[in-house]
């Protein structure tokens, strides 16, 4: 992996990683996820070991994201989110940030 | 008779003798070299007596006695002389230990059954054999265990008459302790500061030893005057370490016309790697060590010896190890042969080679195949991860994909 260069990436030249994928999921009244249609398979959510909530960049495109870390019936694990703006599903790997912000880069 | 010693007592000043025979009756010093700077590796007993020990430089050894007389013995005669004795013995008896140049232990149990023959005749034998095809003085002991036949060779040295004639000395277990007895304390196989305190303390025999409470050895000398109280009585536990079979391999050639720079001995060398990388019976090992000996044209040989940092099966990377080493070389005269040894076979070690190869050519060559690909495709297909925001709490703003080498 290549060290953050601190110049302003050129547009058109960049492709972000790791993009939200649409998932469909059905929640139940408190919004929490109860089944998850995953490879061709409604499974149902059988554990929530994690869950927060992301409200960043109200200044330009506000994001409000509801994450959940879930298990589904046959063990295996997502990160999904609900989009609260758009009422959208989407399945996300999440890594916590690797660092700080730089007080220059603000 | 459970173990034999066999030896032949200062090996390398009966070498010497062996080779000239004018140093029959004169006391000798073997050196390393007849340089200044030579040291002395061997002396005769009597010169021992006026001061004179292996180690000690030759100038000052020739200053302590002026009438010895110096003679060298190539390391590598010395080495082939003692391998012709342990090959003897190993032919005989199934476990040999090497324990110094011409001196072995080796077990002899039922062997004498084998040959038909009463222990002292096959001792004898084995005496008479090793003395003809060497024609150097082979004493020979044997006993109940190493100590004992150790003593015994020793003793049978001692022992031998006016005429030259060396008899084997067999000693039966139940007389053990009562052979050693007289024996003098230096037979112990202890370190030499033992031993002058063992005189000091007046103690000359191994009766005078065996006389002492244990207790009492090892309050002075710790495990070492333990072990000196049992071999006094006769109890040894130590048994045979037979050395280890290390295979090698050895390439040799005359070249076609005397060579003296360093271009024909390198075509030389790689011919021969790779004729000893190519033996049948061990291709694809692995090597540690690369012996490489020049045959000169006055005679002379010269070699060296060198050690991998890891084993390697690569003729190339031997031949560049190599290279160094004869670069520096400067040579007496034309080389006219070679010879190859390689030995200490093993495996080669595991390498885990990096993603992509280092070196700015090889990253200049990759830079340049990539966009030879872009502009084939019209499009970037070839990437690299970019850190963007990696302290954003959004997972599609910490990382992206940027075009390979823009």
């Amino acid at each position: 992996m290549v060290a953050h260069p601190r110049t302003s990436a050129r547009p058109g030249t960049v492709r972000p990683l790791n993009l939200p994928r649409p998932i469909a999921v059905e929640a139940d009244s408190s919004g929490q996820p109860v089944r998850v249609f995953w490879q061709g398979r409604l499974l149902p959510v059988i554990a929530i070991h994690d869950r927060w909530r992301i409200d960043d960049e109200w200044w330009r495109e506000e994001i409000a994201r509801r994450y959940f870390l879930v298990e589904l019936q046959g063990g295996r694990r997502l990160t999904i989110f609900q989009d609260l703006l758009r009422d959208a599903w989407y399945e996300q790997p999440y890594e916590p940030p690797r660092r700080k912000r730089s007080p220059m880069s603000a | 008779m459970e173990v034999a010693c066999l030896r032949v007592p200062n090996f390398l000043v009966a070498l010497a003798r062996r080779e000239f025979p004018q140093l029959a009756g004169r006391p000798v010093i073997v050196a390393s070299a007849r340089e200044d700077g030579a040291q002395v590796r061997a002396c005769s007993a009597s010169l021992a007596k006026r001061g004179v020990a292996p180690g000690m430089a030759l100038r000052r050894a020739l200053s302590l006695c002026r009438d010895a007389a110096v003679a060298t013995i190539s390391e590598r005669d010395a080495a082939r002389e003692a391998e012709a004795l342990r090959e003897l013995v190993e032919r005989t008896s199934p476990l040999v230990e090497e324990v110094a140049p011409g001196h072995l232990h080796f077990d002899v149990r039922g062997l004498a059954r084998l040959a038909g023959e009463t222990e002292k005749e096959f001792l004898r034998d084995l005496q008479e054999a090793a003395r003809s095809r060497s024609g150097l003085p082979v004493a020979l002991g044997a006993g109940k265990n190493v100590f004992v036949a150790h003593a015994a060779s020793a003793a049978a040295w001692l022992r031998r008459g006016s005429s030259g004639d060396l008899l084997p000395l067999l000693v039966p277990a139940e007389e053990s302790e009562s052979f050693l007895a007289p024996l003098p304390v230096e037979v112990l196989p202890v370190s030499r500061t033992m031993k002058v305190r063992l005189r000091l303390f007046g103690l000359r025999t191994l009766a005078d030893v065996a006389a002492l409470p244990r207790a009492a050895l090892e309050a002075q000398f710790g495990r070492e005057g333990g072990r000196a109280w049992e071999l006094a009585h006769g109890e040894d536990d130590s048994r045979i370490i037979p050395r280890r079979e290390e295979l090698s391999v050895s390439v040799a050639m005359e070249l076609p016309a005397p060579a003296s720079t360093v271009e024909p001995l390198l075509v030389a060398t790689r011919a021969l790697i790779r004729r000893a990388l190519e033996e049948r019976a061990l291709r694809g090992a692995a090597w540690r060590q690369a012996r490489w000996e020049a045959a000169l044209e006055n005679g002379e040989t010269v070699g060296r010896t060198l050690t991998f940092r890891e084993p390697t099966a690569d003729g190339e990377r031997m031949l560049f190890v190599l290279r160094q080493k004869l670069e520096r070389l400067s040579l007496p005269a034309s080389v006219v042969g070679l010879e190859l040894t390689l030995s200490g076979l093993c495996t080669e070690y595991g390498h885990q080679q990096g993603f992509w190869p280092t070196g700015p050519r090889r990253w200049r060559e990759l830079l340049e195949a990539v966009e030879q690909l872009h502009a084939r495709l019209g499009e970037p297909h070839v990437f690299r991860i970019v850190e963007v925001e990696p302290w954003s709490r959004i997972p599609e703003r910490q990382l992206a994909l940027v075009p390979f080498g823009r």
